[in-house]
């Protein structure tokens, strides 16, 4: 497994510090992660390295990333990825976001089109439809989320999340450590509430039509987060767009199925 | 010492089976389980209990917001502050309060608290709650990583529209209004007496203190558990060069008062059963939203040690502990006076809001109590920090200034209700 760089981007006075991790050689790959953050370099993350020179930039709030205040409605939140990308020499950079990085991804594609070069999208957010409810990751315990992000809950990543669950409750007896887990993933979902809650859906439908760039939709067979037929809606909505159905993947297919999932994502750009 | 009477507004039907069958009491319980007819003769009753505490001399009578819940039927306390400003004559009106986040705009909190100040003749007490998540967040939508900024651009919004005597722009971030200029204004100058209901968050001290408002600690844990948080509030006003008055604290506490000890426990048992198992019934998964909570409020929350802002509720508990750990004050008078005082010491504070009414106690039984309370216990609470000023009280009009509900029908009924004058 690869191991990634990671290095502090100050965008300015009073702006935000963004820690970019980055890896591999090649031709460029921004990758724009989903409500979670980067818990490791693992999963689709050192498979796409092997081809594409990833910069995977955390949103503040995310590991030593700062300045959510900065960033007060969601076009701030687009506009600030325009500057990460600026901020990081990249042009018109092949674009992969994942479920909140993914509307991220899609709403920076409708709004500055030619800025884009190309656009994959795993599982996005930012579509609605009454009889197709996005989860509700912020009405629900970590114990109830995990089995709508997993078609398996005994791999790593969804022991993972269980395991931090025991940290939670009534008790008194953490370490600092633990203490530093806890304040650390709720900085995390702060940001992801400040631009999702209550209902992941901020116009993104009217503007799909504007993407220019080729599109790739990636959807896990088997995931109970949002429902697969959200990615007919964006392929009829972005000319040319093409949909991979990843098979046995729940949500978070970047940790469940990385193989026939990067093999798409290299795929689509060769 | 004040004491006041305070309401909740339980739904009383909830099921026996309520904690198995449903997650949790707010946000989406079903509205199936709400009879509307039962609703009304509810309502009444408690507003007749409110009315009896009025009558029976307690300084104030309070109410608050919730939504969407079996625990507390109150989506507008302002409705209710209003039915009591004519039916009560002598107990100031506590709204505790209106969640100011949520008002769009907020306008419309100065101008209803302004009406409720002027109908009842200046007895309002305006309470500022940011609110529960359950409310503010999943039942009203609001982002909770930007409520607590809207919530003090709103305040800013209400204290000026109060203040302010021309119309004026006010350009908020949540907020635009090109004329703000209310009417009516309240009678209260420069305004009612702000109370700010705190739970968890450390910040709600010190914006207590900045702005000389009293802070309001609304638990059901009781005032063992809630020492801390009250001391860390001393703290803070300590640090703004504040006095130590203790009329700057509220503290909820519920108390069950019978003829004695045991009788106590008979008659109240199944009812705060109810509210600790039913009412409290809180699903886990929509009381901390992202956000909700600062990261310092967090980290007091969790470190080692700090946390009495505990996630027991007393759920679970029997009768004993939940006496012995001081959730409820329960006993015969003597007892209840004896804990009472306790409480008043240990928290330094001379404002008590009693929750008399508890889960699913029924009229008769409430009205002893408040009747017990008035008469045995109260008379010895009184005297207590009578050494302080009370800054934080109503400057409401003198009992024979205000208007007397229905005196002007009667002075003019015989004139008006004369035969007709019929000329050939």
């Amino acid at each position: 497994m690869s191991t990634p760089s990671s290095r502090l981007l100050k965008l300015g006075s009073g702006r935000p510090s963004i820690e970019v991790l980055e890896a591999g050689d090649g031709e460029p790959l921004l990758f724009l992660h989903g409500a979670g953050g980067i818990a490791a370099w693992e999963g689709v993350l050192p498979l796409l390295s092997e081809k594409f020179h990833v910069h995977a930039p955390l949103l503040p709030g995310f590991g030593k990333s700062d300045g959510l205040d900065y960033l007060e409605d969601q076009f701030d939140l687009f506009f600030h990825g325009f500057d990460v990308i600026e901020a990081l020499g990249l042009e018109r950079p092949y674009v992969v976001g994942e479920s909140f990085g993914g509307w991220m991804a899609a709403e920076m594609a409708a709004l500055r089109p030619k800025e884009i070069g190309r656009l994959a999208l795993a599982a996005p957010v930012g579509l609605w439809r009454d009889e197709a409810p996005v989860v509700d990751m912020f009405g629900m315990t970590i114990t109830e989320l995990v089995p709508f992000l997993f078609r398996d809950q005994s791999c790593l990543a969804a022991q993972r999340l269980l395991a931090v669950t025991q940290l939670f409750g009534d008790r008194d007896d953490r370490s600092d450590e633990q203490v530093e887990i806890l304040l650390g993933m709720s900085r995390g979902f702060r940001t992801a509430a400040k631009f999702l809650f209550p209902i992941p859906e901020r116009g993104l439908e009217r503007r799909l039509s504007r993407i220019t760039a080729p599109t790739l939709i990636v959807w896990g067979e088997q995931d109970r987060f949002i429902s697969q037929s959200y990615a007919e809606i964006f392929r009829s909505n972005i000319k040319g767009a093409e949909v991979v159905k990843i098979p046995d993947s729940g949500h978070l297919i970047g940790l469940e199925s990385p193989e026939p999932y990067a093999s798409a994502l290299i795929g689509f750009a060769a | 010492m004040k004491i006041g009477w305070f309401h909740l507004m339980p739904y009383r039907w909830l099921p026996d089976d309520f904690q198995e069958k449903y997650h949790g009491v707010w946000v989406d319980l079903p509205n199936a389980l709400y009879d509307p007819e039962r609703g009304h003769h509810l309502y009444n009753e408690y507003l007749d209990m409110l009315e009896y505490a009025d009558q029976m001399g307690f300084d104030s009578v309070g109410v608050n917001e919730h939504h969407q819940n079996g625990y507390g039927m109150m989506p507008s306390p302002n409705l209710m502050a209003a039915a009591l400003a004519r039916r009560t004559s002598k107990a100031m009106i506590l709204v505790l309060g209106n969640s100011i986040a949520l008002y769009n705009p907020p306008t419309r909190v100065a101008e209803e608290f302004a009406m409720l100040d002027v109908i009842s003749g200046g007895r309002l007490i305006a309470g500022f709650p940011v609110g529960t998540p359950m409310d503010v967040n999943y039942c009203y939508g609001q982002n909770p990583v930007t409520l607590r900024d809207k919530y003090h651009e709103a305040h800013d919004l209400i204290i000026k529209a109060w203040r302010e005597r021309e119309p004026f722009a006010f350009n908020g971030k949540y907020t635009k209004l090109r004329y703000v200029n209310i009417w009516p204004q309240p009678i209260q100058k420069p305004h009612p007496p702000i109370w700010i209901p705190g739970l968890s968050s450390v910040e709600t001290w010190d914006f207590c203190a900045e702005h000389e408002y009293n802070y309001s600690y609304l638990s059901f844990t009781g005032y063992k558990r809630a020492k801390k948080m009250i001391d860390g509030y001393w703290e803070r006003r300590a640090h703004h060069g504040l006095d130590q008055n203790p009329y700057s604290v509220a503290f909820f506490q519920q108390v069950c008062i019978s003829d004695t000890d045991a009788e106590c426990e008979r008659e109240w048992w199944p009812h705060v059963d109810y509210f600790f198992n039913r009412c409290l019934h809180l699903y886990p998964g929509m009381t901390a939203p992202p956000g909700y909570l600062t990261e310092k409020s967090i980290r007091a929350a969790v470190v080692a040690q700090a946390g009495n802002q505990s996630g027991n509720l007393g759920t679970g508990k029997t009768w004993k502990e939940l006496i012995d750990e001081r959730y409820i004050i329960a006993g015969s008078p003597s007892t209840v006076r004896q804990q009472l005082e306790e409480l008043a010491e240990s928290l330094h504070c001379a404002h008590l809001q009693v929750a008399v009414q508890i889960g699913s106690s029924p009229l008769e039984l409430t009205n002893r109590s408040t009747y017990l309370l008035a008469t045995e216990v109260l008379p010895h609470l009184r005297p207590i920090f009578n050494e302080y000023e009370d800054r934080w009280w109503p400057k409401s009009l003198s009992e024979t200034e205000r208007a007397k509900p229905g005196s002007q029908n009667d002075a003019v009924r015989e004139r008006v209700e004369r035969p007709m004058e019929v000329t050939a």
